[in-house]
């Protein structure tokens, strides 16, 4: 496990630096060094009076199963919002008044919210599982042209495994 | 005297009391209310209300339509841009940079390639299928499999896509006198859209606090 800190919540109080056994909290960026992070220390997160700090795992459990009645049926909403995105690019890219152009910006961005709700529930929750992987692999038996970046998916693939 | 539930938010008009923040006087039936009004909580507009105890909507024909299965090329690029974004949020919220720059740089390849196709009306007429069979169909899946995820997305999605198809609808209608005046908020969570001075400083739909709201800019 590794600590991560929730800029956002952060509010410098600075426990963390004078607890952490390692100096993994005293960074310059704002996050915690995970190479210096120890996997059962959690002198941070119960020192951190803003509740900002948290312990990841480095490795997930498997998801919870999805019945395909479910994913069949969260897919049709899927395919239906991807098609509610594609009409607000076309209105972006031509919209009649500035107005129109920031209401189809909101729009596209919920749409996708929604629709990447859809897919969490439909198996896709975390890229480390199952469904998420076969969807990768799948991307590399495909042909998508020259600039497709392979190299990405498969450091990605690699990443997970 | 009778109460309205706004089917965004679960808040209450109750005729009794009427809605001081809009100089409504107690009393006032909600069949009265100006056409204008809208929800003080969350913005959702006279039609999203359904009256209290009132029948539950007949449970409309299920079946996806038959062309659902018909996917254009551009859809599957769109989808895949989903999916790609989906697990890069993932791996952000895991604070795995390099993992999300991956996704980030696979994601990049589909937004370009998804071609741009419809408009408002196309847009709105799918968000209205949405709501009177998809998320049908969807819940009555979900709760025939027990599936407490899965019913919680539907419920936030129904509510989001019900406000995002009444927006479009105040658009069609009134144009863009209608929002001109207003700022646009979005819930990065949940996808709710507030249109109004200030964000809510809880999310009606999710319940996150005002923070998680980006407001989308005119003109950016």
């Amino acid at each position: 496990m590794k600590a991560v800190r929730n800029i956002r919540l952060c509010t410098k109080d600075c426990l963390c630096l004078f607890v952490c056994p390692t100096g993994a909290t005293n960074t310059d960026d704002g996050q915690i060094d995970a190479s210096r992070c120890l996997d059962a220390c959690r002198a941070c997160v119960d020192a951190c009076p803003s509740g900002a700090i948290s312990k990841v795992p480095f490795n997930f459990p498997p998801q919870q199963p999805k019945e395909e009645a479910v994913c069949a049926a969260l897919s049709t909403l899927l395919d239906a919002k991807a098609r509610q995105e594609a009409a607000m690019d076309a209105v972006i890219s031509a919209p009649a008044s500035p107005v129109q152009a920031q209401l189809a910006q909101a729009l596209k961005q919920s749409i996708r919210i929604v629709a990447e709700d859809m897919l969490r529930e439909s198996g896709f929750m975390l890229p480390q599982g199952a469904p998420a992987k076969a969807f990768l692999r799948g991307l590399l038996q495909e042909d998508l042209g020259a600039d497709f970046p392979r190299d990405a998916v498969e450091a990605l693939l690699e990443a997970l495994q | 005297m009778r109460k309205y539930v706004c089917s965004v938010c679960g808040y209450d008009y109750d005729e009794k009391d009427g809605d001081k923040s809009q100089g409504i006087a107690p009393g006032t039936r909600f069949l009265d209310l100006p056409e204008d009004w809208v929800c003080p909580i969350c913005g959702a507009d006279k039609s999203m209300f359904e009256l209290e105890g009132g029948d539950e909507p007949a449970p409309a024909f299920a079946q996806p339509a038959a062309n659902e299965s018909v996917k254009g090329k551009n859809q599957d690029m769109k989808q895949r841009a989903i999916m790609i974004s989906n697990l890069a949020k993932a791996a952000s919220k895991q604070h795995n940079a390099p993992m999300a720059s991956l996704c980030a740089r696979i994601g990049a390849y589909f937004e370009q390639r998804n071609e741009a196709s419809g408009d408002m009306k196309t847009a709105h007429q799918l968000l209205n299928e949405d709501i009177s069979t998809r998320y049908i169909a969807a819940f009555n899946a979900a709760r025939e499999a027990g599936d407490r995820g899965a019913l919680r997305a539907l419920t936030w999605g129904e509510k989001v896509t019900k406000i995002q198809a009444n927006i479009i609808n105040r658009y069609q209608k009134d144009g863009d006198k209608a929002f001109e005046n207003d700022k646009i908020f979005v819930c990065e969570a949940c996808g709710f859209i507030f249109v109004g001075e200030e964000a809510p400083e809880i999310c009606p739909v999710c319940k996150v606090p005002r923070f998680k709201f980006n407001q989308v800019k005119r003109g950016a």
